[in-house]
């Protein structure tokens, strides 16, 4: 008994998977991701959710999306790669399975999965950045996942760490995401071989391929974990933007633990240690404070669905505790209006 | 007389002087007093809280003590963990204090107690999720969710000054470089300022006559007068320090996603001078802007006691522990989590801790306990037992 489902809605697959309360998968179910459509994606995920409901005795689902989810838990503000805005899409679901549905952001719901279950299940304040094509992060505060006033908190992947930097799709410059994410890597291990780098060129060999526009991520990993010195270096480097980005998270956040995932987390020690010794030397006034402990996600690609799967068991913090004060809604601004429109004058 | 009416006292340590008031259950101050503390010896200092709250209590009935430092504050809110302005390291602040004063006493860092104020009384009221960003020689910082100040892991989140800006940008005395309070602090207002005059450029000359011709005399009061004054090369300075505060605080909503940022501190007398060059900063550099809800930008209202005000009232909260909504919401967290098996030991312990983040006190509670049975613990508090 107990069980729910968790999803994990990507940009290629759909991964469901019945999920006790121990954070276990038993049963799963996969669909293709339709292309840009919004209907077909929905009728996608309630067709797998089904195939596991029509065997499951189910409490719940939770799904993991990758975008802006409100704070509501069932729109999607706003996907990236899915063409969804302003989507109702966990009160569709919800519609057609007949059971409750929570609709989370993937990282966050990643996150949950190695905190309730995974890497960092024995402490109650951490930060997990999932380094794939882009970055995601989600926070866990006291045991609580931080949601923020709208929803869309921890979007650790889009801190600026450059003025000027890269374009990033986000539509800012400079975001973490554009220096130590899977894209970046392959961008730069594909510039250095374009350069005409020797170095560049014996690890395209080792790598099997002459040209610099087949190179991928994984590849770049096989030929580090095979001592090819150019993906040592490259891996490297993006462990380092990486130590220095949760030096800063780790000064708004104070965790316990920071816990690396994603498919570039495949890299392990690679990625690992040169992100740790850039975390140590940047963090702040690191002589005279505790510093939180570091290690790799232990769920894979499970994290998304488990931790979805266990959010769904969960109601929101706001819906299981009254505030102490009469606290207000927060204040929706349509982008289109000036953030401070509504600011106090100074008094 | 009720706890609920009773006055509390804060204190703000500063660098070079402790400032205590007598604070009434709505913020107000009733007494105030101020001494110089020659010495930056932790002893002397414990010695001058003392001094100056038996000065206060001879006038005032008080129930406890707020102290707002600024550095690395403990988690359990009893020790400074270290102390830029003071060479306090793992100072027992709280217990040396108690023993001085028999009043219970809370060690808050100064910007969480300034934006406890803030929320209480000031510019973040009714706010669920608010940020507050404290604009002095440096930037403090502090996180509210719904009425909890988060301190995360060991009692030091929020330090948002330290948050990196500038890949090897200015060298800051945390040992960095490039971080944010290099940027969009009180200090760096005064940096960019001399900068300037010394430069020798004709547009400083108001900046030059204002500190007597002497660059080295240029302080940040100075340019707020010159740029409410219309001095277009002062107007400018504050400019570009509200365009480094904005650009701060989108990094912030990327992480933290607040419903409103309270500006306060010093720097923030600029009022829509600094405000308005960081709003439109916040917009231009916010990830996802269009397709998401954006924060408010207001200015703090409480002004440069903030800290002291929101000290005294944690100590209320503090000494004031029967609080029957909490007892309540904390009962039904700890039942539910009973209900749902499994997890439970985790989750018991985050519903004691979601007890406990409220009042910063640490709760006993059973979950087995019905609403009306449940027992908060304030002995086991006072002696410090931390697993209490
Ligand atoms: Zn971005
Ligand atoms: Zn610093």
């Amino acid at each position: 008994m107990g069980l729910t489902i968790g999803i994990d809605v990507g940009g290629t697959k759909i991964a469901a998977g019945v999920v006790g309360t121990d954070g276990t998968i038993g049963a799963r179910a996969h669909r293709d991701t339709p292309a840009n459509s919004v209907d077909e994606t929905a009728r996608a995920i309630c067709d797998a959710a089904a195939e596991l409901i029509a065997d499951h005795d189910v409490e719940a689902v939770g799904i993991g999306a990758a975008g802006f989810v409100s704070s509501d838990r069932s729109t999607v503000l706003f996907a990236p790669n899915l063409a969804w805005r302003d989507e109702p899409l966990g009160r569709r679901v919800a519609d057609v399975l007949q059971v409750p549905v929570v609709v989370e952001n993937d990282a966050n719901a990643a996150a949950w999965g190695e905190f309730a279950f995974g890497a960092a299940k024995d402490v109650e304040h951490m930060i997990c950045v999932t380094v794939g094509t882009g970055i995601g992060g989600g926070v866990v505060i006291d045991g609580e996942l931080l949601r923020g006033a709208h929803g869309v908190a921890a979007e650790l992947g889009h801190m600026r760490v450059v003025p000027g930097g890269h374009r990033c799709g986000c539509g800012a410059r400079g975001c973490l995401e554009q220096y130590a994410s899977g894209r970046a890597l392959v961008r730069e291990g594909r510039a250095q071989a374009e350069s005409g780098s020797l170095a560049a060129a014996q690890m395209l060999s080792v790598c099997g391929i002459t040209d610099p526009a087949e190179l991928t991520g994984p590849m770049i990993t096989m030929a580090a974990a095979a001592g090819d010195p150019c993906a040592v270096e490259l891996l490297d480097d993006l462990g380092r933007w990486l130590g220095e980005g949760l030096a800063s998270f780790a000064t708004l956040f104070d965790p316990s633990t920071i816990v690396i995932g994603g498919g570039v987390s495949a890299a392990k020690e690679l990625l690992l240690n040169s992100a740790k010794v850039a975390f140590e030397k940047n963090l702040p006034a690191r002589a005279n404070r505790p510093h939180p402990t570091f290690g790799l996600a232990e769920l894979g690609n499970d994290a998304g669905i488990i931790g979805a799967a266990d959010l769904a068991r969960r109601p929101a913090p706001a819906q299981e505790k009254a505030a102490p004060q009469a606290a207000q809604a927060p204040e929706v601004t349509a982008p289109s209006d000036a953030p401070g429109a509504a600011a106090e004058q100074p008094q | 007389m009720a706890l609920t009416q009773a006055l509390t006292i804060g204190i703000d340590i500063g660098g070079t002087k402790v400032a205590a008031g007598v604070v009434d259950p709505e913020g107000n101050i009733l007494d105030r007093l101020r001494r110089d503390t020659p010495t930056k010896d932790p002893r002397e200092t414990e010695d001058a809280i003392a001094d100056i709250v038996r000065d206060l209590e001879s006038r005032h009935d008080v129930i406890a003590v707020g102290i707002g430092a600024a550095g690395f504050v403990d988690g359990t809110r009893s020790s400074v963990l270290f102390a830029p302005h003071l060479a306090w390291r793992h100072e027992p602040l709280r217990d040396a204090v108690e023993r001085r004063l028999g009043l219970p006493v809370v060690v808050e860092n100064d910007a969480n107690a300034a934006a406890w104020s803030e929320w209480r009384f000031g510019g973040g009221q009714g706010e669920s999720h608010l940020v507050c960003v404290t604009l002095g020689t440096g930037i403090g910082g502090a996180i509210l969710n719904d009425g909890a100040l988060q301190r995360g892991k060991f009692g030091i989140a929020g330090e948002f000054g330290h948050m990196q800006v500038v890949p090897g940008g200015h060298r800051c005395e945390c040992g960095n470089r490039g971080c944010w309070e290099q940027y969009a602090s009180g200090n760096a207002l005064t940096r960019e300022a001399r900068e300037l005059a010394l430069s020798g450029s004709p547009v400083a000359h108001n900046l030059l006559r204002a500190a007597a011709g002497d660059p080295r005399k240029i302080n940040g009061p100075m340019v707020t007068e010159l740029a409410k004054d219309g001095d277009p090369v002062a107007v400018e300075l504050l400019e570009d320090v509200g365009r480094w505060l904005g650009i701060g605080l989108a990094n912030l909503a990327a992480a933290l996603d607040p419903g409103t940022f309270v500006i306060g501190g010093g720097v923030s007398d600029a009022g829509e001078l600094l405000l308005a060059p960081a709003r439109e900063a916040f917009k231009r550099t916010l990830t996802g802007r269009g397709f998401r809800p954006e924060a408010r930008i207001v200015r703090a209202v409480l002004g440069p006691e903030a800290g002291m005000v929101g000290a005294a009232d944690l100590a209320r909260e503090e000494a004031t522990w029967l609080r029957r909504v909490r007892v309540k919401t904390t009962a039904v967290t700890a039942k539910t989590a009973a209900a749902r098996g499994g997890r439970s030991t985790r989750l018991d312990r985050a519903a004691r801790k979601s007890a406990s983040r409220r009042t910063g006190m640490r709760a006993a509670v059973d979950p087995e306990l019905q609403p009306g049975q449940l027992q908060l613990n304030k002995t086991a508090e006072l002696q410090g037992d931390p697993e209490a």
